[in-house]
């Protein structure tokens, strides 16, 4: 099922461009949608995967230029959380907001590829071919991204315990 | 506690930096909400749900499938077809309808009443007649 496939890549990369959950859900799943409906233009189905991305940036760059001063609460509705103290609530609420300031400070593609490399797992090929970037650029932009993702949270006392402790 | 980073991480078997892609795994939905993909899934597939449907319907019609909806109206037509040919061709070959008259002299050829008492064809008469009685 092609949802079921490119769900977590579509969400990472609405949220590398709107950096907010709520817009990088409602850009996601949109995206499906005039996927679905555009199907006969994705002339060949193994450029599905870069063609939806394309569908995705744009779809989330609109949607950041539409509601640039909206403001959301982070956690989706009906969110349960598995953190069991108040304590640990709070500091996973400001590594997660530090990770996520890192991830801003990021040239867009940089956070693409990191999202899609470091959190989806794929493969510098994969990203390539979706992304139409050279291979060499991938593996050269990931580097840098990981550079700038520790050195932002190597700066936090303790981040890498709380990370390890975050369930 | 402060811990420094390795410029570089150590790599799980997908080449991912395993300390960063813990971080980033604070961002993604499933750490608060398990269910989170089944839901956005769910989503995607109830907004799809008419065009979905629809590109159902036209992967389904295939030659077999427009021959038989073509089938309920041109069966019946062609039977109704069938039947009024053969009743006409059936009206075509039946008798002209003759009035008694006529069917008491039909298929007897027309001889003249000379010629019926001509003495050749009378013979037979006489003969017969003779052997009766």
């Amino acid at each position: 099922m092609l949802v079921e496939r490119y769900q977590r890549p579509a969400y990472a990369v609405a949220l590398s461009v709107t950096g907010r959950h709520e817009d990088a859900q409602d850009a996601a799943q949109e995206s499906f949608l005039v996927a679905l409906d555009r199907l006969e233009e994705c002339r060949s189905p193994e450029r599905f995967g870069g063609w939806l991305m394309t569908i995705v940036r744009n779809r989330s760059k609109n949607l950041v230029r539409r509601e640039s001063l909206r403001a959301t609460d982070e956690v989706p509705p009906g969110t349960r959380s598995r953190i069991p103290t108040p304590d640990r609530m709070t500091e996973t609420r400001e590594l997660r907001a530090l990770l996520k300031q890192a991830l801003m400070d990021l040239p867009e593609v940089q956070r693409q590829i990191v999202l899609l490399h470091d959190l989806e797992g794929w493969k510098h090929r994969e990203i390539a071919d979706r992304l139409d970037l050279p291979c060499g650029t991938v593996r050269s932009h990931l580097h840098f991204a990981r550079k700038a993702l520790r050195n932002a949270l190597q700066s936090v006392p303790g981040v890498p315990e709380m990370m390890r402790a975050a369930p | 506690m402060n811990r420094e980073w390795p410029e570089m991480g150590t790599t799980d078997e997908l080449g991912r930096d395993i300390e960063i892609a813990q971080a980033l795994w604070l961002i993604d939905p499933t750490h608060r909400d398990p269910n989170y993909w089944m839901r956005f899934r769910s989503w995607v597939m109830s907004g799809a749900a008419r065009e979905l449907a629809r590109r159902r319907m036209v992967a389904r019609l295939t030659v077999g499938d427009v021959v038989q909806s073509w089938a309920r109206t041109l069966v019946p037509t062609a039977l109704l077809a069938a039947a009024l040919a053969g009743l006409l061709l059936w009206r075509g070959f039946a008798p002209v309808p003759m009035s008694v008259e006529e069917l008491l002299v039909s298929e007897i050829e027309g001889e003249t009443i000379p010629v019926m008492a001509s003495p050749a064809r009378t013979r037979e008469a006489v003969i017969f007649a003779v052997e009766a009685f």
